[in-house]
């Protein structure tokens, strides 16, 4: 009783506060959102984190965009493509389009950007999304070819995702660092203002050219950066932010009672796993993860179900696959484990563990689900040496191999091909803990066959094997809350970037 | 104020009765006491905190570890919930008032032997500082700078972010820092007591320094110490909170209180009680052994005896 009360006072007020703000709001036109994190570099090439993604879908083009919707490839700044043979890709590029700063676009930005980004010299903080390409060559004006190192049949997803295009004048004379403080592309909005780690503006290019992402409908954008959650919430409340998202499941839940906020919820590619060290590299002696029944009695121990339901909520699927099931060849015909914990107990005692065993258990994101999985470990025997690192240092930690056991997480940055996450972690690297020769050998084939078919076929062989053998226990995919006003009409995609060309007032 | 009101109730007694016998030294001791009521609150509060923390098991309804996902954040009884949880339950639904209960022993443990492991390292600095003097006092006193310059909590958040969290690892760190004020005040005292008749008369007869600093030095400092102690317990059950909220202290699943205010503050907007009662009780352990702190300083107080 109470607590109706308390809700309804808090609505009021915050009704009574937003009224006013609102209107002046969308005099104005503009949007105001709340990031968690502060950017790194707003020059995308040099940032690996989601807040970047979302500025360089805003404010730079692909020669590609793939479609949320459909998954379908469209030309953005390139018209049209083909493969002249398995490592060339040759572009015709559209034409009479310009730079934010009236730059005409052309074969020599593609060119230039190009060559820049894949001369591993110029330190571009993600490799992996440009060391697949050799350099590019201008036949005329308007058409380009990239030529690649090796067979990449992803290829394309890359160049619709990561790959932006930038103005070869003045990035030349600019450099990452001018470009990092005056960002200037070809997108649906310019940047107007940036203040490093408070916020920065953006505005609606007028001129923006007839792209598959659309027109953009809000004049203007600025994007704060508020760390805590909970002020955000409040500033939702008293009207000055219009739009946050990754909103914890809890609160957006209450938010979405509240009445006043439309809540979505969207899945994303990223997916919860615990990594056991089966290849014995940690110190741990005896090491129980090295017999394949204790790494099948963690993936019987925990009630996935159960988890997503009460915790993750949303959108989030229980996942059985190291690899998220929308990505080109992650097969989900594999050995799948049920919740069972007096099965996984006597796996335990089989592997001569009938007491259980202790373990350090590490974990950087997701307390509260970490703390959940700990609790369902402890309680078939596996007692929890409960760590809880930053991201950097455990991932440190795992590259050398001294962990035995942890909760981790990967985005695919993404990209819908399973080789973007089985193939990050099971080829041998300095991450991979089950160091598998057989699964290696499958992956090689599976991922540079330019044939689809072969592609499958292989990648079903390596994730068979790597869920027979329990290497991963994964657990669920993530999704993602945004929380905004009802004035605000929007629709997120299940990549986790928030596309404001496709937001408008209502 | 209280020390005020303590005589009148004294002289209210039964003046004519002490004038004839005259109450002895313990029996006026134990009607300070009695008579002092901030001393009293804050005894029977610990009292009671300490005889829950040591009959968890019997008194806890639940399992404090047992999670029940599909149950979470009920809310306590006075809101709406059910007597099934009187007090609610957290994140994972694990019983709040098992927590509770089960985070006063941590609290207390924590308390009590971070307190005794500084009051050892203190109490022997000060007291031989004070009494020896000299090259002793000079050594003790510098390291007392050193240690006042290094600001507590900060020293324990590095130390346990390297060593990693751990009950044990947060009672050492705290105990181990902790022992700047005893030795402060130990080493003003024993300078004190130093100068007095009873030492000299001591020393005069022969006696070895370890009796003179345990039957003479000691005995007549211990008011003091035992005033530094409750402060220095209250401290360290603080300064636990603190590291356990900041994520550094005592590690999940176990109870504590910092971790259940630090779990519960994502919510706070909407389920304040999840910050509001482990803070309450937070806060009622502190205050109720500060005031006994107090009060034992005014009962014991040299100007009060005679």
């Amino acid at each position: 009783m109470k607590h109706s009360i308390l809700k309804t006072t808090v609505a009021a007020l915050a009704l009574a506060v937003s009224a006013g703000a609102a209107l002046a709001d969308k005099a104005e036109g503009q949007l105001n959102v709340a990031f968690t994190k502060e950017l790194e570099n707003v020059d995308s090439y040099f940032n690996s984190s989601r807040e970047g993604v979302v500025m360089q879908r805003a404010v730079w083009d692909g020669l590609i965009y793939r479609d949320p919707a459909t998954n379908e490839y469209k030309g953005n700044l390139a018209t049209s493509w083909e493969w002249i043979d398995d490592t060339t890709l040759e572009f015709k590029l559209r034409e009479g389009v310009t730079f934010h700063n009236g730059e005409a676009f052309n074969a020599d930005d593609v060119v230039y950007t190009v060559n820049f980004v894949a001369d591993e010299a110029n330190g571009v903080k993600t490799q992996r999304n440009v060391n697949w390409m050799k350099s590019a060559e201008k036949i005329d004006d308007y058409t380009v070819r990239i030529y690649l190192k090796d067979k990449f049949p992803a290829a394309i997803e890359f160049l619709s995702g990561p790959v932006s295009i930038y103005p070869n004048e003045y990035y030349a004379e600019a450099g990452p660092t001018g470009m990092g403080l005056k960002p200037v592309g070809t997108g649906p909005y310019k940047v107007v203002s940036v203040v490093p780690g408070q916020h920065f503006v953006l505005e609606k290019n007028e001129d923006y050219h007839d792209s598959p992402k659309g027109q953009p409908a809000i004049d203007k954008v600025d994007i704060r950066t508020i760390p805590d959650v909970n002020t955000q919430i409040a500033e939702m409340f008293s009207g000055s932010l219009d739009l946050i998202w990754q909103v914890p499941a809890d609160q957006a839940e209450k938010l979405g009672q509240m009445g006043q906020f439309t809540v979505a919820n969207e899945s994303t590619m990223r997916v919860g796993y615990l990594n056991m060290d089966a290849a014995g590299r940690s110190k741990m002696d005896p090491n129980p993860f090295t017999d394949v029944r204790v790494r099948q009695a963690v993936n019987h121990a925990i009630d996935r179900k159960t988890i997503v339901a009460a915790l993750l909520k949303g959108q989030s699927k229980v996942v059985s696959t190291p690899c998220f099931p929308s990505q080109f060849g992650c097969v989900q015909d594999v050995t799948v484990y049920d919740y069972d914990p007096e099965k996984a107990k006597a796996l335990l005692a089989e592997a001569g563990y009938p007491d259980g065993f202790e373990t350090e258990f590490y974990a950087y994101r997701n307390r509260e689900y970490a703390e959940a999985i700990a609790s369902y470990l402890n309680a078939v025997g596996i007692k929890t040496d409960f760590k809880m690192l930053k991201y950097s240092a455990l991932r440190e930690l795992n590259m050398k191999g001294e962990v035995p056991l942890s909760f981790l997480t990967w985005g695919s940055y993404s990209i819908n091909d399973a080789s973007a996450m089985v193939s990050q972690f099971f080829k041998h690297g300095s991450l991979d803990d089950a160091r598998d020769d057989q699964v290696l050998a499958d992956l090689n084939v599976a991922d540079s066959a330019t044939d689809p078919d072969t592609r499958i076929e292989y990648y079903d062989k390596a994730l068979k094997r790597i869920t027979a053998q329990a290497y991963w226990a994964p657990l669920f995919s993530y999704n993602t809350n945004y929380v905004f006003k009802t004035s605000v009409n929007y629709t997120p995609t299940a990549d986790e970037v928030l596309r404001f060309t496709t937001m408008s007032w209502n | 104020m209280a020390e005020s009101m303590t005589n009148t109730a004294t002289d209210k007694l039964d003046p004519l009765l002490e004038e004839i016998t005259g109450p002895t030294p313990g029996q006026l001791l134990w009607r300070r006491v009695f008579g002092h009521r901030g001393l009293m609150i804050g005894a029977v509060v610990v009292g009671i905190l300490t005889v829950i923390a040591i009959l968890a098991p019997l008194l806890a309804p639940h399992d404090p570890y047992a999670q029940s996902l599909l149950a979470r954040m009920k809310p306590p009884v006075f809101l709406g919930g059910t007597w099934e949880h009187p007090l609610g339950t957290d994140h994972l639904g694990r019983d709040y008032l098992s927590r509770l209960i089960y985070g006063a022993r941590v609290s207390l443990l924590i308390g009590v032997v971070a307190a005794a492991i500084s009051g050892l390292i203190g109490t022997a600095m000060g007291v031989a500082a004070g009494y020896f003097g000299g090259r002793v006092d000079a050594v003790v006193t510098f390291l007392i700078n050193v240690r006042l310059a290094m600001p507590v909590v900060l020293v324990a958040l590095a130390v346990v972010a390297i060593l990693g969290g751990s009950l044990t690892v947060v009672i050492c760190v705290l105990g181990l820092l902790l022992w700047d004020r005893f030795a402060v005040v130990m080493r003003a005292s024993t300078l004190q007591v130093r100068q007095r008749e009873y030492v000299a008369a001591a020393e005069a007869i022969g006696a070895s320094v370890p009796r003179i600093l345990l039957t003479e030095i000691m005995p007549n400092i211990a008011n003091n110490l035992i005033v530094v102690v409750t402060l220095e317990m209250a401290h360290a059950i603080l300064l636990e909170a603190a590291l356990s909220f900041l994520g550094l202290g005592v590690q999940p699943p176990t109870p504590s209180w910092g971790l259940m205010v630090s779990e519960g503050k994502n919510m706070m907007l909407f389920e304040p009680w999840l910050v509001l009662i482990p803070g309450a009780v937070l806060f009622a352990l502190v205050l109720a052994i500060n005031l006994m702190g107090d009060g034992l300083r005014d009962v014991t107080a040299s100007e009060n005896r005679s």
